[in-house]
This record gives structure tokens, C-alpha cells and sequence, in this order.
């Protein structure tokens, strides 16, 4: 299922524009005392595919809303360091100019459907609508955002009547097609049934391709490992590892601060533990890179 | 998943391609006619004369008469029941014990239900013909705030939602051992524990729809386009302004004649 290429990531292409950047950035909710982000700092390349892991309560969702710019206009709270997005401050910007330049994806569909629209085609057209677009290029934007998540055949139904799978594929579509700098996506596939995931993760690969940033938070490791230019960690607020797929997955200190691993890795270590996967091996996060190994 | 909660039903007809607008006005021009216009029987002539035709037009008679009576059946029970028995000082046609039915009562309760026929069916011609979405873009290119259209809106929308929601609260409760039927002490005791999740996943969902919206670039200021393109025939305008008349002449006429 591996469709991460060499175009990106730090062994592909080199990134030579920063869409993304946090420095050291502190963040707690109202009425908590615990900060949900403990000095993060980050810098994120356009064109990136950049996917966020780590379990329950980590700080992922909390870090997708602070990149939106939702911390701190939406979610007040206390908010230190600084997080830029595009060239721009997030905190100092507002938030009806910071949508032109980071999109919000989360992982409950149903509450991403604007409810004012009768058709999945006005639905997705209802921020372009906000934009003021004119209708010849909303109406090409829209067929072309409904191509990329493949909901053409949905275009005259009721965002309502959806499946949640179907109902994620349009909230996806109603971001792209405002055409942002960078898209931070929150679970989007947690809906979504294997079929689904893989054409999401494959529309999302393919706009990181053309130059968006990404910013993915999944817990769907084997689809993170076979897409992902770049996976951060976090576990209690911080980022605790960074780098290549291959080798954040595989990191066994991980495991006790509860970041998952692929089943091809599990298979390994299994192997391993019985002999017969070499310790010298490099551990595998994808399909590809298991049957390789356990050819040899 | 859920319907959206309208009343409007598909169908091709001249009614249907009216600028909404247009049938608003109509709509408003029913309901004045029908309650203001002096008569015992005025209210139905409107009805025949003026909405019957319409609803024909729509091709949406049988479904117009269905909710109109659904609608308007409980007032004109309450209205004859309250009216035909405790009309002070009538004309006594039918004694019930200790009660009688008054005959001025039944007159007054007969011309109470043309005005509420008059009400509830001219709204409900509007919105059986009428996508809710096209009549608030309508709205809002005539000067409505977007911010209340949307409301209007998506809350008619978010009804059966809503509703999807709690039954699922019900059921969920009922599985954990939770008595909803029986005597009004067990229905009563059961609310709180369908009451609270409900408000406040809501109160979740809204926070979550909220962002959704805020993301989609709802509050930014400057001029906003539609996808929705309405069309209207060159003489809609006009006769629109003519009806709003006459509904002004109506009112002020009535008031005057009082």
C-alpha cells in the first residue's frame, strides 16, 4: 500500500519555503491549570506531508486548532511562543484572513456540515460563498475539490443523508476547494472504512505533491507509514519524536508512552524475538518493506 | 443519516420556478386576505378562489390539504369546542347536560377556522414550494443579514438531527436499564437522564460547528456571492410591489373601518 515517494521528506527533495512554524510554544485551556501543549517547537515545509501521532490526550487535536489559529481566537486560554503560518502570526492575524492560509479538517463529519445547504455541490461552495467568489470559478473549484475525495456522484444529495464516510469526504472537499496554503486534518479518516482511508490518504498525498502542506493527526499507523513524508510524536503536551516514518514507527522507546506500531512491525519484532528476523535488520512500517524482509 | 427537515417537495411546476420572493408576498397576501377581510365565510373564498388554484399549480394539492389539516385540526377543535359551548348569552341549538351549544358560538368558531385555514395553508404553500435555502439566499440579497438567514436555516435543517440524536440517547439509556414507560412518577424520574446528554452533546456539536463554519470563512467581512442562482421573470418584480400594496391597503382599510 506504500505510495510515499521520493518527493518528499528529508532524504527526497529539499523544502525550501517554511509554511509551518512553532517556537516553543506553551499552550493551556481555560479553567485547566495542566498545559495541552508544553513548549513545542516545529517548522514545517511547504509541500510537506507531515503526519501527527501519539495516543489519547497527547496534545494532537489541541496542536491541529493552535496551527488553524482556533488557539488562541477561538479556544482563549493562555498561550505562549510563537506560531507563524505562512509568514503570518497567527495570534496577531485574524481568523477570517488566517482560513485563506491553513484549512480545518476534524474528525466528526456530521458537525462539519455547514446544515444550510440542501446539496453536497452548494455545500462545498458555502466558504468559497464566504470568499465572495464568483459563481463560474465556484462551480469549477467545486467539480474540481468534489474529483479529488471522487464524490461526483454525490454532488445533488443531501450533505444530510450521507454515510459518515461520505459526509468526511465532503467536509475534506469543502476545505480544498478554499484552496489553503496548508491543511491541518484531525482524524479525518476515523469514519472512513479502508477503501475510503486509502483514497483519502491518496488525495491528501496527491496535494502535498502539488505543493500544500499537510498536517495529518491519525492513529491509522499503517497509512500514516505508506504515505507520510514526516512523523512527530507527542505524548503529554510534547513533542517527544520527530523524523522519517521508518524511524519514529519503529522507536521502541515509544511504545511505553503509548505511540502504537504498524503490524508489519509487531511481525517483525515477533520474528525477531524468535529468531528469525536479524537484529541488524531495519524493522518495517509498510507492506512492502515486510515482504522484503521476510524474503530474505 | 437524516433527511433535512422541509416541507418542500420536488416537483416541476410553474409555482415552483416563482422567484421565492414572489411567492412570499403571495404567501403573506393568503394570510392577510384571509384573516383581516371582514365575513364569516371570506376566509374560505380565499381559500378557493385564491390558494386552491395555487396549490393546483404546484401540483401540490394533496400534500397542501394533508398538512393543513394535520396543522390546523387541534385549533379548530379547541376553537368550536371552546367557542360552541361558552359563547356567553347565544342562542341555545344543542343542550350536553349541563353545557349547551350556542349558535352565534359555531358562527364565530366557523369564521375562527377559515382565518386559521387561511394562516396555516398560505405558509404551507410557501414551503411546499419552496427550498428553504433559495428563499433565505433570496432573503439575503434583498438586505436580510447572512448571519440570520443562517440560522433560520440551518436549524430547520439540524431538526431531525436533533431528533436522531435523542433517540439514540433513549435507547442507549433504555439498554442501561432505564424504566421510560409507566406512570408519570417512572416518565418524570426518566428525563434528567436524557435531558443532560443530550444538552450537553449538543452543546459539543455546536462549539464543533462553530469552528467548522469559522473555518469555511463565515464571519469575514465584504461582499459574499451565491451558487444558488435564482431567476425571475421580468414581471415578478412589479407584481410582487402590487401585492405588498394591496396588502398595506388591506391593513390600513381594515384599521380605518374599526
Amino acid at each position: 500500500m506504500g505510495d510515499r515517494g521520493g518527493d518528499g521528506g528529508d532524504g527526497g527533495v529539499e523544502y525550501l519555503v517554511e509554511m509551518i512554524a512553532l517556537d516553543n510554544v506553551t499552550y493551556t485551556y481555560p479553567v485547566t491549570t495542566t498545559p495541552a501543549l508544553q513548549n513545542v517547537s516545529l517548522t514545517i515545509p511547504a509541500g510537506q506531508f507531515c503526519a501527527v501521532v501519539g495516543a489519547n490526550g497527547a496534545g494532537k487535536s489541541t496542536l491541529a486548532y493552535t496551527l488553524a489559529g482556533f488557539v488562541p481566537h477561538f479556544y482563549h486560554g493562555k498561550l505562549n511562543g510563537k506560531v507563524t503560518v505562512a509568514g503570518k502570526d497567527t495570534a496577531a492575524t485574524p481568523l477570517s484572513e488566517l482560513v485563506l492560509d491553513v484549512g480545518l479538517v476534524f474528525q466528526n463529519p456530521f458537525n462539519q456540515i455547514s446544515g444550510a445547504k440542501f446539496t453536497v455541490r452548494e455545500e462545498i461552495a458555502f466558504g468559497l460563498e464566504n470568499l465572495g467568489v464568483q459563481r463560474d470559478e465556484m462551480l469549477a473549484r467545486v467539480e474540481a475539490a468534489m474529483r479529488v475525495v471522487g464524490i461526483e456522484t454525490l454532488a445533488d444529495r443531501s450533505p444530510l443523508a450521507l454515510s459518515g464516510g461520505q459526509m468526511q469526504r465532503v467536509a475534506i472537499a469543502s476545505v480544498l476547494v478554499m484552496r489553503p496554503k496548508a491543511i491541518v486534518l484531525d482524524e479525518p479518516t476515523s469514519q472512513l472504512d479502508p477503501i475510503g482511508s486509502r483514497e483519502v490518504f491518496a488525495a491528501i498525498r496527491a496535494l502535498a505533491a502539488e505543493g500544500s502542506t499537510v498536517v495529518m493527526i491519525e492513529h491509522k499507523l499503517e497509512w500514516v507509514a505508506a504515505f507520510a513524508d514526516r512523523v512527530i510524536a507527542m505524548a503529554g503536551g510534547e513533542v517527544v519524536a520527530d523524523g522519517e516514518p521508518a524511524d519514529v514507527l519503529t522507536d521502541e522507546s515509544l511504545l511505553t508512552r503509548g505511540l502504537g506500531q504498524t503490524r508489519y512491525t509487531l511481525a517483525a519484532r515477533r520474528a525477531r524475538e524468535l529468531g528469525r528476523w536479524p537484529a541488524e535488520r531495519k524493522l518495517p512500517v509498510t507492506l512492502e518493506e515486510a515482504v522484503e524482509g521476510f524474503r530474505k | 443519516m437524516a433527511q433535512a427537515f422541509s416541507l418542500f417537495t420536488v416537483r416541476d411546476s410553474i409555482l415552483h420556478r416563482f422567484h421565492p420572493l414572489t411567492k412570499l408576498s403571495s404567501a403573506g397576501f393568503l394570510f392577510i386576505a384571509g384573516l383581516i377581510l371582514p365575513g364569516t365565510w371570506t376566509a374560505y373564498v380565499v381559500l378557493v378562489v385564491i390558494a386552491l388554484p395555487l396549490a393546483l399549480l404546484g401540483k401540490v394539492t394533496r400534500a397542501w390539504l394533508a398538512a393543513a389539516w394535520r396543522v390546523a385540526l387541534p385549533f379548530i377543535i379547541s376553537v368550536f369546542l371552546v367557542q360552541g359551548f361558552f359563547w356567553p348569552r347565544g342562542t341555545p341549538l344543542v343542550f350536553l347536560g349541563p353545557l349547551s351549544l350556542k349558535r352565534e358560538g359555531l358562527v364565530f368558531a366557523i369564521a375562527s377556522t377559515g382565518h386559521i385555514l387561511a394562516v396555516v395553508s398560505s405558509f404551507l404553500l410557501l414551503a411546499l414550494t419552496t427550498r428553504p435555502d433559495m428563499l433565505m439566499t433570496a432573503l439575503t440579497q434583498a438586505g436580510l443579514p447572512g448571519n440570520i438567514a443562517y440560522i433560520i436555516v440551518a436549524t430547520i435543517q439540524i431538526v431531525p438531527r436533533f431528533q436522531a440524536k435523542a433517540a439514540a440517547i433513549l435507547d442507549a439509556q433504555r439498554a442501561r436499564g432505564l424504566e421510560t414507560e409507566g406512570n408519570i412518577i417512572q416518565r418524570l424520574r426518566a428525563i434528567l437522564p436524557l435531558v443532560v446528554p443530550l444538552v450537553l452533546g449538543s452543546l459539543v456539536d455546536v462549539e464543533e460547528r462553530a469552528i467548522a463554519i469559522e473555518a469555511r470563512a463565515f464571519n469575514r467581512t465584504g461582499p459574499k456571492t451565491s451558487l444558488i442562482e435564482i431567476s425571475e421573470a421580468t414581471w415578478e418584480p412589479p407584481v410582487r410591489w402590487v401585492i405588498v400594496g394591496v396588502m398595506v391597503g388591506m391593513v390600513g382599510l381594515s384599521i380605518w373601518l374599526r
